[in-house]
């Protein structure tokens, strides 16, 4: 039942947000949201005390048949792998409920779709059964469009079906695989039993796998699949931009693991050295894109493709460290990428712009916005992998682990980690140093040098979540001792499995 | 091009030339004469004016009894060795006498004026070296870095004249804006024009008042700004004054580069325009902006009205002290404009041309250095 | 294992949180949550651990003085083969590097607290002043190459913050930016190494690194291509925190930062750098290559930064670029194998440099300018300035018998058989040295007063006490370094050398003392002694070649990426998106309509979807 419950909580939150009688005012909904996602965070702390971090695969099972004539089963489990992303997804909902304060129409539909995307993604990452996962991912698809297309920026149509399109795409191929799957293994075995050669064909094998690698890399995303990303950043809310960078994009990663890794063992030994120089490729082209951007949320949202390709590389490399550094890097990138969005949504809030031409000077201890400005330093330092941030601890187990597989895959990686400095320095030296400013120069410098700026305070209820991240971030930074208690077991096996039949 | 909301950005015409003269010889205010206005400058000053007391009084206190002292460790403490004032001291809730020094730094190293001159004179060489002798009979250390480093001792004896001089000065301008504040509660006040009125005739009637230092060494009182010297207060410390903290300042570190190569302070003292009413007062609180300790020691003590009257606006208590920074330039700008017009060559109403024109002249002067600095700030 | 241990080491992990916990106390005032009451506490707070921090320090000494080197290590972090530990290396070297650097870090607070008494943001500086001295006390202490990786890395942080301290200031915005990305582009190397030697050679302690390497000379492995690498990949890191050619620009541009700082960061970070280059040296002895491109840096940083100091009129910069010559000097010596000199050389430099920038740092403060061209006559007045500027360039310089002097007769001496060449680069360094102080010494404290030095009274108390203090030190640095001494005996050289190192010095003062200088430096009309003036004064336009090469080249590379992923991806994908738009709209899946048809879309597809795998199943 514990298990379930992760699904049960969001969805009668749902349910109960979506039949509640009568006209309701934002902020009652947003806090009865908040205590759901407050229940659902102590669930998912509940089962990280129930786990067992001794055992290799997967616990706390349940298991009900479903419709067994197509092989889908309610089937969930967890392992050292999803239980993080979990907490993390309790955490990280948590705090998109709680910095959503100014949304301006139908707040019922919008909280409701933050706890259905919430317990879709709960379902997916405990899914134990390759149907199951399916139905939950597709699940998350439409209520994240809504909030988009609904609660989004000037130019949301486009971004929402960019978004629409390509995650849709992407489940088309994931769906495929899983169908291909029982077509070519002519059984409709939808477990998590790792396809060897014995059950099907090479051939058979890279081909779904492809399918796979594509479906996830839309997701994740990979270069250059990577396009409604960045549209959809800049358009999605902020609230939705945390979940976005910090929650979803997880499931691609968590499913490249999941379902391209520990499915196909073999296939994914064949193709690995294509996977480290995919991913060197898509880390080295987010940077250098994120380089080029002049709006802070694509230039953060770049970022993510970024740092999201280190997970790749981890996986090509497919060592016990390296995958524990892929774990350590989605719960960090998860961490400070939400960081990163909910500070870029203060200074739009206070400012009306994102635009690293205009912003600048934001640091002004009286004027300015002195204490956003302090934690986006941090937050820029530790995507740069600073030491003592969660940032370097799960950049250092990704490249020590991948090195000796993939050297040149990992030191390209290294240098797009040495570009982040780049343009997250530009980032915070143009728009938090110098005198406070937000826009453009006239052609007249003694004009500009006198131009009063009356930005809104930052109240400090708005940034009690990103201090709360910011602690967590250096909490795992210099403590990584936990994350890595729970998950090396079960990511040693992962990573043993696979060696074993390689 | 993003889209600014226009609420966000403020700027406010400033004054050209020819206004700022025909301001000066029509007798109108510099700073325009609103209610609001009113409130600033006069509460401002009251704060400053309490501000200016304590600075005084620390100022006069180690002009006399810290003279050459080399470890000047209490300095700040008056005289005053209680446990619960060296606490307060060290807890740092205390006013920041270092901004007085700040300005006497700069009136010492801007070296102009009256009392500058007096410096180089052979009666303030004579004294010095009467004060030396004193010293160095007593002080072995002094005796030996006397002859090393011949300039050492008068230059700091320089340095506590024009500390001693500076208290001086402000007693005068602390009880005058106390009395400003009084003024204006009594009703007697009641517009710009009063407040500016009101600081003209205290500076007129402090003019003449002399400015003398003297210090006792072993029971022996040795003169450094004797009364011989004729130093007064308007003249020989006020105009130097001004022309050190209000007009030329010295460049901020947090604002502007001192790397040589980079060229950007002026290799000419007189070119300056770091003073307060050229300061811009956004970056107010930030690194690098001494005046920031002035702005805080004058929160300290800031009337109940202007208080309330700063939480109305923009962002309430949390930019109050770039608020008060704004209402200070104001006020300083007031102060400026008393003094000009009770240094006016000649009665505004004059009726011969010459005396017009010579005052035109002054005026015109004065615009000149007026125009470049935040007259943004004088609007309604 | 540490039960036996005397206490002090026992809690020698406090060491390097000492300095953090300055930074975490600072944090009330730092904030603005303090809001009526000035920032002060702040700094005493730091004081007061700091002198916790040099108190702990020599206990620990005492100790190891007693028992002997001894080593401390905790557990960090452990999964499958890799090992992460806290470790302490506590030798005297290591430990008179950590006096060193807690000293320093005293008295330049103490400096700080004089020098910044009109600074509001007081508890900020303090806060990353004892971020900094944590960093710094963790590195010289540190026994494995991870944590020295992790703290440098910290000190990088630091540097940043610390230059950007005065983050308004329109230089200091560019100033922050490049120190990190120089410092940055060291480290990266440095990791690669770092992550490569942990995943070759297993274990992070330095120990083991030696052994590994040791056997690696013996079986090959890893081909000298790997090794080359490497050994280059480890020496980038030191490169960039030791500000050499060619990633000394930073430091520079550092100067943008308080003066405080400055103080610290051209004697002991710049120690620290060298530190770990030192500790770094038996694997990087392994490459040849390597160790001939640490020698080349250090010789063209050691020439090249002594010329382009001459040719500066920025105060701080003219003795900046020095410290990189200096630490050109060092590498030298590291790369030949000489630690024992090289930490001599580094200890003396480091005192006698930071003695020359708190002197400069009150002429600063004092006068409001570091322009050479508009100072002068100041040396009648301020005593201690003065004292501390010609004592700390006496200590530099190896002249009188000071520190630098011991260093220079022992490498001289050293090298004078096996490599001439090098000893000359030192005598010349020295000559350098010693022109450019004293022509620094001449514009600053002789001839009539200029303007802005008319009245220059001496520094306050606090600014004057911690110079009159390290004054003394330098002075009694000989005495000290015989005492610490890791060369048997610091006189060990013969008198030729000794006349020749002073020579050096001498003909460098001359040098300095007759070099005109009136119009300090103006532009040449003679068009060749113009051209080397420029080159000089804009340090080999080494900011241009930036500009141009590396700068240039990501820039170029990032908008070219930003040109494919709006003109080729971004085509690409609308393309689909158009052709998928078409479908869409016939459903009728336009984002005016209503919530209930999405749902019924949705419930839709998923009927669809289980109906055909219905269909598949039967089929």
């Amino acid at each position: 039942m514990l298990l379930s419950s992760l699904l049960l909580i969001p969805f009668l939150g749902t349910a109960v947000l979506l039949l509640w009688p009568g006209e309701q005012p934002l902020g009652r909904l947003r806090l009865v949201t908040i205590a759901i996602l407050l229940v659902q965070l102590v669930a998912s702390l509940v089962i990280t005390v129930q786990f067992d971090p001794s055992i290799a695969g997967m616990q706390l099972q349940e298991f009900h048949s479903w419709l067994p004539g197509i092989g889908l089963d309610y089937s969930l489990g967890i392992d050292g792998l999803s239980l993080p992303l979990v907490l993390i997804n309790a955490a990280l909902t948590l705090v998109s409920a709680i910095i959503t304060r100014d949304i301006d129409r139908r707040p019922r539909i919008y909280f409701a779709m933050l706890l259905l995307i919430s317990g879709a993604v709960n379902g997916a990452f405990i899914a134990d059964n390759l149907l199951l996962f399916f139905l939950f991912y597709e699940l998350e698809l439409i209520p994240l469009w809504l909030l988009i297309s609904v609660w989004g920026g000037a130019n949301k149509a486009y971004a929402a079906t960019k978004f629409l399109i390509f995650t849709a795409i992407s489940g088309m191929l994931i769906l495929g695989a899983f169908l291909g799957l029982a077509l070519l293994t002519g059984s409709v075995d939808f477990s998590l039993t790792p396809v060897l050669s014995d059950r099907l064909a090479m051939g058979g094998q890279i081909v779904l796998l492809l399918a796979i690698l594509l479906g996830f890399g839309i997701k994740i995303p990979l270069v250059p699949l990577h396009n409604w990303l960045p549209d959809a950043h800049t358009q999605a809310a902020t609230p939705v931009s945390v979940l976005l960078a910090g929650v979803l994009l997880k499931l691609g990663t968590y499913g490249l693991l999941r379902f391209g890794l520990q499915l196909f063992p073999e296939a994914w030994a064949e193709l690995a050295p294509g996977l480290a120089i995919w991913a060197a490729i898509s880390v080295l082209y987010g940077s250098l894109a994120a380089i080029a951007q002049t709006d802070m949320k694509r230039m953060v949202a770049f970022s993510s493709v970024g740092h999201m390709g280190y997970v790749l590389l981890a996986a090509a490399a497919n060592t016990p460290i390296s995958l524990l550094g892929a774990v350590f890097q989605m719960v960090a990138h998860g961490l400070i990428s939400a960081l990163l969005f909910l500070l870029v949504g203060i200074v739009y809030r206070k400012t009306g712009t994102r635009d690293l031409k205009v912003l600048h000077g934001l640091l002004s201890p009286e004027k300015g916005l002195p204490l956003t400005g302090t934690l986006m330093i941090l937050a820029v330092m530790a995507s740069a992998g600073l030491p003592g941030m969660a940032g370097f601890i799960s950049e250092f187990l990704v490249f020590r682990g991948s090195i000796a597989a993939f050297p040149v895959a990992t030191l390209l990686s290294m240098v797009g980690s040495g570009l982040t400095a780049v343009y997250f320095l530009l980032l915070v030296n143009r728009a938090f140093f110098g005198r406070l400013s937000i826009t453009p120069n006239s052609d007249d410098p003694i004009k500009d040098a006198r131009l009063d700026v009356q930005l809104a305070p930052v109240a400090p209820r708005e940034t009690y979540p990103a201090i709360a991240l910011a602690a967590a971030i250096v909490a795992l930074g210099l403590l990584p001792f936990g994350l890595s208690y729970l998950s090396e077991t079960s990511i040693t096996a992962l990573a043993m499995q696979s060696m074993g039949v390689s | 091009m993003p889209v600014i909301p226009a609420e966000l950005v403020h700027s406010n015409p400033g004054l050209d030339t020819e206004q700022i003269i025909a301001k000066l010889l029509g007798g109108e205010t510099l700073l325009s004469d609103t209610p609001d206005h009113l409130i600033e400058v006069v509460d401002v000053l009251e704060s400053y004016g309490e501000v200016l007391d304590a600075y005084s009084k620390n100022l006069i206190y180690q002009g006399e009894h810290q003279f050459l002292n080399p470890f000047p460790i209490f300095k700040y403490l008056d005289g005053d060795l209680s446990p619960a004032k060296i606490w307060r001291h060290l807890n740092h809730d205390r006013i920041n006498f270092e901004y007085a020094e700040y300005c006497m730094k700069g009136m010492l190293w801007h070296a102009t004026g009256g009392m500058d001159a007096y410096f180089d004179s052979e009666a303030f060489n004579e004294n010095c070296k009467a004060i030396i002798a004193a010293k160095r009979r007593r002080d072995p250390l002094l005796a030996i870095l006397h002859p090393l480093f011949p300039d050492f001792l008068s230059e700091l004896i320089r340095n506590a004249a024009t500390t001693h001089a500076l208290g001086q000065f402000w007693r005068v301008m602390s009880d005058l804006f106390i009395d400003l504040a009084k003024a204006e509660r009594a009703g007697t006040v009641r517009s710009i024009p009063d407040v500016v009125d009101f600081i003209k005739q205290g500076l007129v009637a402090a003019a003449a008042n002399p400015i003398e230092y003297g210090v006792t060494i072993g029971g022996q009182q040795f003169w450094i700004l004797p009364p011989e010297a004729k130093l007064t207060f308007l003249v020989d410390v006020a105009v130097p004054y001004v022309e050190a903290v209000f007009l030329r300042g010295m460049p901020f570190l947090g604002t502007v580069s001192y790397n040589a190569q980079a060229q950007q302070i002026s290799p000419d003292q007189a070119t300056f325009t770091y003073g307060a009413l050229y300061a811009d007062p956004l970056p107010t609180m930030g690194a690098g902006v001494p005046p920031s300790l002035l702005m805080q020691d004058m929160y300290r003590h800031l009337p109940q009205r202007l208080h309330e009257w700063y939480w109305e606006r923009t962002r309430g208590e949390g930019d109050v002290r770039e608020k008060i920074c704004r209402s200070f330039q104001k006020s300083m700008f007031c102060v400026t404009n008393a003094a000009i017009s009770g240094t006016m060559p000649h009665a505004l109403d004059t009726t011969d041309p010459e005396e017009q024109e010579a005052n035109r002249a002054y005026a015109a002067s004065w615009a000149g250095r007026l125009v470049i600095g935040r007259t943004d700030c004088l609007a309604a | 294992m540490s039960a036996a241990l005397p206490l002090p080491l026992q809690l020698i992990w406090l060491i390097p949180i000492y300095g953090f916990s300055g930074m975490l106390l600072s944090l009330p005032w730092a904030t603005g949550w303090i809001k009526r009451n000035g920032p002060r506490p702040a700094a005493y707070l730091n004081l007061l651990v700091t002198l916790l921090a040099v108190v702990h320090g020599s206990l620990v000494i005492r100790s190891v003085y007693d028992i002997g080197p001894q080593h401390v290590d905790l557990a960090w972090f452990q999964a499958a083969d890799l090992n992460l530990r806290i470790g302490f290396d506590l030798s005297l070297t290591n430990l008179a590097a950590l006096e060193f650097v807690t000293a320093m870090s005293l008295i330049c607070q103490i400096y700080a607290l004089g020098y910044l008494d009109k600074e509001w943001s007081l508890a900020r500086f303090y806060a990353l002043i004892g971020f900094f001295e944590g960093a710094m006390s963790g590195v010289v202490l540190s026994s494995n190459l991870f944590m020295s990786y992790f703290l440098l890395e910290m000190l990088t942080l630091s540097t940043y913050l610390l230059v950007g301290f005065w983050y308004a200031q329109p230089l200091v915005v560019t100033a922050a930016r490049d120190a990190f990305l120089t410092k940055r582009v060291g480290d990266v190397l440095l990791l690669m190494g770092v992550v490569a030697l942990s995943a070759f050679a297993g274990s992070m302690e330095f120990n083991d690194l030696y052994d590994w390497a040791g056997n690696l000379k013996g079986t090959g492995a890893l081909g000298p291509v790997g090794i080359s690498l490497l050994g280059l990949g480890l020496i980038a890191g030191p490169m960039g925190k030791c500000a050499q050619f060619p990633m000394h620009l930073w430091l520079d541009e550092a100067m943008e930062g308080p003066n405080p700082a400055s103080i610290l960061r051209n004697s002991v970070v710049v120690t620290c750098g060298a530190i770990v280059l030192m500790k770094l040296m038996p694997i990087v002895q392994l490459s040849p290559v390597a160790t001939d491109v640490l020698l080349v840096v250090g010789a063209i940083s050691a020439i090249g930064g002594a010329l382009v100091s001459l040719a500066q009129v920025d105060l701080k910069r003219a003795f900046s670029y020095s410290t990189t010559s200096y630490l050109g000097l060092v590498f030298i010596a590291i790369a030949l194998q000489l630690p024992g000199i090289a930490l001599l050389l580094l200890f003396a430099h480091g005192l006698a440099r930071a003695l020359q920038f708190m002197g400069v740092g009150s002429i600063i403060a004092t006068t409001n300018c570091q322009d050479l061209t508009e100072l002068g006559g100041i040396g009648t007045r301020m005593p201690a300035t003065s004292l501390a500027f010609i004592i700390g360039s006496a200590g530099v310089v190896g002249l009188l018998p000071l520190g630098s002097f011991w260093c220079y007769g022992l490498m001289v001496n050293s090298l004078q058989d096996s490599a001439p060449g090098f000893a000359v680069v030192f005598l010349l360094t020295n000559l350098l040295t010693a022109t450019n102080s004293t022509r620094v010494y001449r514009s600053l404290f002789l001839g009539e007063p200029l303007p802005k030095t008319k009245r220059a009274p001496e520094v306050n108390w606090l600014m004057a006490l911690p110079m009159v203090s390290l004054s003394v030190i330098v002075l009694l640095l000989p005495a000290m370094m015989q005492r610490i001494d890791p060369v048997p005996g610091i006189a060990s050289f013969s008198l030729p050398v000794a006349v020749a190192v002073s020579l050096s010095g001498l003909i460098g003062v001359v040098i300095g003392a007759l070099v005109p200088l009136d119009q300090f430096w103006s532009r040449s009309t003679t068009p060749w002694i113009r051209t080397l003036q420029d080159l000089l004064a804009y340090d080999f336009y080494t900011p241009e070649i930036y500009r141009r090469t590396v700068v240039s080249l990501v820039a170029n590379l990032a908008q070219f990426t930003r040109w494919v992923d709006l003109n080729v991806i971004k085509s690409l994908a609308d393309g689909v998106g158009n052709l998928s738009m078409a479908t869409a709209n016939d459903l009728k899946l336009s984002v005016s309509g209503k919530t209930q048809s999405y749902v019924l879309t949705v419930l839709f597809a998923i009927v669809l979807l289980l109906g055909v795998l219905q269909i598949g199943r039967g089929g």
